[in-house]
């Protein structure tokens, strides 16, 4: 199979090279739109805040990986990306890492299960730029069900990864009904706005936000249709909430033990969750020792996200296994396309050598021995290509070196000059 | 059929053991392994359970409620359906191996000493003990099983105020669900064993005229049942919540066991049944 495949990611380029190369959708519909015409007869271009990856299939032989680094870095006038700054594959590598993409053991987030669906909304436009052809049509369904397996049945993408999701995971082993809690976002910077949208997404029961800059948290509030306090009264309406998530840029101390107290004493001691995820702290660390107090600051959080990173990081070959299992199913999919084909094309070329001679010494016979030779040389042709059938037809069954099968089968297409048939079929299909 | 009955005797306490290895597993583990079938093993050791306290109740002619062996063995069972309906109805999944350890111990205990006996008591051949008891245990189930929740609280509670997060914190079901359920089979448990306690008051006289109102069997449940009810009003009356309560019914739990263990071994009292 000659899928070419190159990645622009986080292992191969610093971030500002990758953004150099990070294509909107409009970009992508453009880009597709000239590889269209000169490089790829079908393909696909995925790109994300960490990777840019182009997949396909040559439109002539000689089109190389750099002619699909070139089209890119043109496309996007990135002159300081170098040939360095690309990974590249060629056939079951491409299929393979197109996999690992799909179920995000490639991500900088292992398990990242956002990368998945990016994949799958990059084949809904290469099918709407009519660049999906057969041969990527069939990738793109593997690819989706790898993804899928891999969540399904690994726990690739279980447990928070990100300081803002182990904040609800917290929360979630404290409180039962979060529809029936409040909470209190202190600060509306970029933490406490993403803090905010998980508990909202989550369905929080009442959300409420205060910022030192009132204007802001207004705006956020009216993006996520919630209230809004003034921040110096802000402390008079605390009793009414069961979680606060700060997370200001103050640099000293705004919640202290004794604000605590006083809430808790107005809350009659219902539990409280505050998660201070301010740096340097917002709320003063004491207040861990009140009862019913439940406080965590960014390090606890920390150790919830490395604790899960690791539990992924232990699904990983789960994923591999699944992924190679994948990986040999489209390949047997892939083979047993091209067997049929190859030895169809093998009998027709040795019957057309067969009725060319017979034609052509045919007035040699007597009219008795015509019927006879037909049969003879027809005997002659299919004992000569039983055994080629039979080995050719087991290769479409073999489970394994699927690559290997690939190169049989176009050695053998090569010997007989059957290269042009396969071509002709390649367009067909 | 005694053959069979000793063998089952046998076998029982590694049933509990072998649903108790899978349900440690599990939980150790996770993942969807043994996560419905360790129910379907619960379900086959209290079916042989079952189908022994049948058998024990056709050959010797009397159900197994009148020593405290035979107790213990109907205790075990009762903890552990008490907890398989409730994994039912709740679908919590995570805390089944703290609830059938207890059912080990008690089913060893049971296993181990209890007689094949024939002859019983007159007084114990009353068709109120029967109540009596069959309330009294599940009344114990309830509060035991009230207990390990509420222990499961405290240690979460501890993991979660001083940020530790292992296996506790993976597994169990949040702070919020523990204490409901330990409060819930609290109720359960309290007013079975109030019902117990009322027909054991009826039942009294009748069978022991030569009671004492100081003996260790009443002054041990009284306080038991006075314990339970003053935490139940506490919380209704929305003044105790969380630990307090839930130390209070751990109390109570040992209360009872000790009062149990006092009056049936150590304490010459009307109730001393072995």
């Amino acid at each position: 199979m000659n899928l070419l495949g190159i990645s622009i990611n986080h292992r191969t380029a610093p971030v500002d090279l990758r953004e150099a190369l990070h294509l909107s959708e409009e970009e992508i519909r453009n880009l597709i739109q000239q590889t269209k015409d000169k490089v790829l007869s079908e393909g696909i271009i995925i790109s994300t805040c960490n990777r840019t990856e182009i997949y396909g299939i040559p439109k002539q032989n000689g089109i190389t990986h750099l002619d699909l680094q070139n089209l890119i870095i043109n496309f996007k006038s990135a002159a300081k990306v170098s040939e360095e700054n690309f990974q590249k594959f060629i056939s079951r590598e491409s299929v393979e890492h197109l996999f690992r993409v799909a179920t995000g053991i490639d991500s900088l987030l292992i398990g990242d299960n956002q990368i998945f669906k990016q994949v799958k909304d990059s084949f809904i436009i290469s099918e709407e730029m009519n660049f999906a052809g057969f041969l990527i049509k069939r990738l793109m369904d593997a690819a989706v069900r790898v993804g899928k397996r891999a969540i399904n049945e690994t726990a690739i993408s279980e447990g928070a990864v990100t300081v803002s999701y182990a904040a609800v995971q917290l929360v979630e082993k404290i409180f039962a009904n979060l529809s029936k809690k409040s909470t209190l976002v202190i600060g509306t910077g970029e933490t406490g706005e993403i803090a905010a949208k998980h508990l909202r997404d989550r369905g929080i029961g009442r959300l409420a936000l205060t910022n030192r800059t009132f204007e802001k948290a207004e705006k956020l509030a009216t993006e996520l249709n919630t209230a809004v306090f003034p921040f110096d009264t802000f402390k008079d309406h605390l009793h009414k909430f069961d979680i606060i998530i700060s997370a200001t840029s103050s640099e000293n101390v705004i919640l202290t033990k004794e604000d605590i107290e006083k809430t808790m004493k107005k809350r009659n001691y219902d539990s409280l969750v505050i998660m201070d995820i301010a740096i340097p702290r917002d709320v003063d660390p004491a207040c861990k020792d009140i009862d019913y107090v439940f406080y965590h600051d960014i390090d606890s959080l920390n150790v919830i996200v490395q604790q899960n990173l690791a539990k992924r990081r232990n699904e990983i070959p789960k994923v591999e296994k699944i992924i190679q299992e994948e990986l040999d199913a489209f390949f047997d999919w892939y083979n047993s396309l091209q067997v049929a084909p190859t030895i169809k094309d093998l009998r027709d070329y040795f019957e057309s050598v067969r009725a060319e001679e017979v034609g052509k010494n045919i007035n040699k016979f007597s009219e008795e021995d015509r019927e006879k030779l037909e049969i003879i040389t027809k005997r002659i042709i299919n004992k000569i290509l039983h055994h080629p059938t039979v080995e050719l037809k087991k290769l479409s069954d073999e489970n394994s070196a699927s690559d290997f099968s690939s190169l049989k089968i176009s050695v053998i297409r090569e010997l007989f000059g059957l290269t042009g048939n396969k071509q002709n079929q390649q367009e067909k299909n | 059929m005694i053959p069979f009955i000793h063998t089952l005797n046998a076998l029982l306490p590694f049933f509990y053991l072998i649903t108790f290895i899978i349900y440690l597993y599990d939980f150790q583990k996770g993942g969807e392994k043994f996560h419905n079938s360790k129910r379907l093993f619960l379900f086959l050791t209290l079916l042989f359970h079952f189908l022994y306290l049948m058998l024990r109740t056709i050959q010797f002619d009397h159900p197994p409620i009148t020593n405290v062996f035979e107790i213990f063995t109907i205790l075990a069972f009762s903890i552990s359906f008490s907890y398989f309906i409730l994994e039912l109805v709740t679908d919590i999944r995570g805390t089944g191996m703290f609830i059938i350890i207890i059912s080990i111990i008690f089913q060893t205990i049971s296993s181990l000493f209890i007689q094949d006996l024939t002859e019983v008591k007159e007084v114990l051949r009353s068709n109120l003990l029967g109540s009596h008891v069959f309330s009294a245990l599940l009344g114990y189930a309830g509060i035991t099983i009230s207990a390990v929740y509420g222990f499961l609280y405290l240690i979460l509670y501890k993991e979660l105020k001083t940020s530790k997060f292992g296996l506790i914190f993976d597994r169990l079901p949040n702070l919020e669900v523990l204490e409901k359920l330990s409060f819930y089979s609290a109720v359960i448990g309290f007013t079975l064993l109030t019902i117990a306690i009322i027909i054991g008051i009826i039942w009294l006289p009748q069978a022991f005229p030569n009671f004492s109102y100081t003996d260790p069997k009443l002054i041990g449940t009284m306080l038991v049942w006075i314990l339970y009810g003053i935490g139940l009003i506490n919380k209704l009356t929305g003044k105790w919540r969380g630990k307090k309560l839930i130390i209070l019914s751990i109390i109570g739990f040992a209360l009872a066991i000790f009062s149990t263990i006092l009056t049936n071994f150590l304490a010459r009292s009307f109730h001393s049944f072995y």
